[in-house]
């Protein structure tokens, strides 16, 4: 998920470590209350990438999410938005500037779905066509043909859908920066894998900074750049990616909160094309079975088909493949799945690359470059 | 006095997912009420016609009369509801905004104490004080048929999801944005259903204006009853009763409408 070249990793589009939004010293007590919300805090989100703010109920991660586009004011600090000390303008100004997506959608039920989504253009004062246009481009980008969905009301639309168009209205002025508050936390659990799936495509098209809260460890893992985990009495406690959160917790607290799943967690963090991978060779062609590789039968196009030789095993079992761009979690997922003890891995257009054993994850996974552990 | 049409909430759900009997259903719901009134105004106008009419009787049933009789009934319905939603509408958004806290439950305690007020004591008070005539007539209207509007606005506006308005100052909405395109649209069935309610009360009530001097039907029906003419009274009475119930037709159709639009 995240390069290995730089550490810290600037988010997917790997450009410098510029922060877009920067709280300084930022922190909240609500008036009448002994204890901070928010504990003084320094937070620093890089330009294009997406920072995950988890932790328990009452942790302060989404009143440190309002701060930012000061739903919530902070009560101590300065809000920086590329650059510029946003502490003091105009906040209903601010806001126009900052995507916004929460878990309730929101979405205005007397207006339809292109109304909806042109709410912030129409304060911005775009005019008509550019408007119609833009709708049309962002419900396509979101996955709804815009002829059928325009017109319809947010209450003839399943949950999922509701949800595209609220990211699609939270896209609508092309901020730079989203704000997103458990956007997929009323979804069902199906839905909402491929309502993540697509966020992370949708990301890689547009390349918005964005603050996304959640409560759910595995989604924080899976769509983050980097993780900010809060404790109670809202302090962060390790801002960091998600690979080194679940290796390196920063403390106690954070150990515990990655819990027990944390090795098998970060499997999916791990993706095959950093793997020194054992070699495979091909039936009847290369450089034979003689010096001790595995060997796989393959069909004309140079699919492999089935086991030739497994050095070490006599019968070779049959055979599962997963795809280079695949995680280490997927290979395990294909061997459990198999009921075998390697599998063969493939790249997309299914030629082999290599092989992965059971006893490799349980023994020394070897990663090219610097990031083994 | 509302109950021949289904309660504000129901339309709403309903028109999502309006389909062929559903759709007939309310068509028919909506058409019935006119109808009736239209029957029984008929059959009343055959009973008093069967009558042999004596000369007062004659009188106070006097087409012209009761046209201008009516005209100045309509006009004290119409102006005091006018002045209610004038003063409560503003008072109800007032009293929904955050911060007004407890201010909200004085004022809509308030508003419960002059519900409670008999109207008819309250015109004769303000007779006294204001003098007699349409003035204090329509004061005491606007007295008798603020709560309805006042309560119906707070709620309406309080029943606007929270989200909504989050979304809404997220987006950048400033406040009065909020309430302008999103929590008052939001809020016009309810408010709707609270100015029927008002205009009900308020044609019942428009004849005891008589009482004072204010005109309207209750003149004829004050000296029917004097004059001892039982089926003259009873021919006024019900001219009021069917003027109520379209009224509260129309401000249903009205409601049904704007529910309509906004679920």
């Amino acid at each position: 998920m995240s390069e290995p070249t730089e550490s810290p990793p600037a988010g997917r589009s790997g450009q410098p470590d510029r922060p877009m939004i920067a709280l300084e010293g930022v922190s909240k007590t609500y008036p009448k209350q002994q204890r901070p919300a928010v504990a003084t805090l320094d937070l620093e989100v890089p330009e294009g990438a997406i920072v995950m703010l988890i932790g328990p109920s009452g942790c302060g991660k989404t009143t440190t999410l309002k701060m930012m586009n000061r739903l919530i004011e902070p009560t101590t600090g300065r809000i920086v938005l590329d650059g510029e000390d946003v502490t003091a303008v105009n906040a209903d100004q601010l806001r126009r500037r900052i995507g916004y997506v929460i878990q309730q959608v929101g979405l205005f039920p007397h207006l339809n779905v292109a109304d909806n989504v042109a709410v912030v253009p129409k304060m911005l004062g775009w005019d008509r066509n550019r408007i119609t246009a833009r709708v049309e481009e962002l419900l396509y980008l979101v996955g709804l043909e815009p002829k059928d969905f325009r017109d319809r009301y947010p209450r003839q639309l399943s949950g999922g859908q509701q949800q595209r168009v609220g990211v699609a209205r939270g896209l609508a002025a092309d901020p730079p920066v989203m704000l997103m508050d458990e956007p997929f936390g009323a979804i069902d659990p199906i839905t909402r894998d491929r309502l993540q799936d697509e966020f992370l495509v949708l990301q890689q098209q547009i390349a918005k900074t964005i603050c996304f809260v959640t409560h759910d460890l595995d989604e924080a893992v899976k769509l983050g750049d980097r993780i900010a985990v809060f404790g109670p009495g809202g302090q962060l406690r390790q801002y960091d990616t998600p690979d080194e959160v679940l290796t390196n917790p920063a403390d106690d607290y954070v150990a515990e909160f990655v819990g027990s799943g944390a090795a098998v967690r970060r499997l999916s963090l791990l993706e095959l094309s950093r793997l020194e991978l054992d070699q495979v060779a091909v039936a009847g062609g290369g450089p034979g079975p003689a010096n001790g590789h595995p060997v796989l039968v393959v069909d004309d196009s140079g699919r492999p088909t089935a086991w030739q030789h497994l050095p070490g095993l006599a019968e070779p079992p049959p055979l599962v493949t997963v795809p280079l761009s695949g995680t280490v979690y997927d290979a395990v997922d294909v061997m459990l799945d198999g009921r075998t003890p390697v599998v063969a891995v493939v790249d997309d257009d299914r030629q082999p690359r290599g092989l992965l054993r059971w006893d490799a994850l349980v023994g020394d996974l070897r990663t090219k470059g610097r990031r083994t552990r | 006095m509302t109950a021949e049409v289904a309660p504000p909430g129901q339309p709403t759900a309903a028109t999502a997912t309006a389909s062929g009997p559903g759709r007939l259903w309310r068509n028919r719901s909506l058409i019935v009420p006119p109808v009736l009134v239209l029957v029984g105004l008929v059959l009343v106008a055959l009973y008093v016609s069967n009558q042999q009419l004596d000369n007062v009787e004659q009188r106070i049933l006097d087409p012209g009369d009761l046209l201008d009789r009516l005209g100045e009934h309509l006009l004290l319905t119409g102006y005091s509801t006018l002045i209610v939603i004038v003063l409560a509408v503003p008072l109800g958004i007032l009293l929904s905004r955050p911060g007004v806290g407890s201010a909200q439950t004085g004022v809509l305690a308030f508003g419960g104490f002059m519900q409670a007020l008999p109207p008819f004591g309250v015109i004769i008070l303000l007779a006294v004080v204001v003098g007699a005539g349409r003035l204090g007539a329509t004061i005491a209207l606007v007295i008798a048929s603020f709560l309805p509007v006042l309560t119906n606005t707070v709620v309406g506006l309080r029943q606007v999801d929270p989200a909504l308005i989050e979304a809404a100052r997220g987006m950048g909405m400033s406040a009065s944005r909020t309430l302008l395109k999103v929590e008052l649209p939001l809020a016009v069935p309810v408010m709707v259903a609270g100015i029927r309610v008002a205009l009900v009360l308020n044609v019942g009530t428009a004849t005891l204006a008589s009482y004072v001097g204010a005109g309207g039907l209750g003149v004829p029906i004050d000296s029917a009853l004097k004059l001892g003419r039982a089926e003259a009274a009873f021919a006024v009475s019900a001219l009021v009763a069917a003027l109520a119930l379209m009224i509260d037709w129309l401000a249903g159709l009205a409601q049904h409408l704007v529910s309509g639009r906004v679920s």
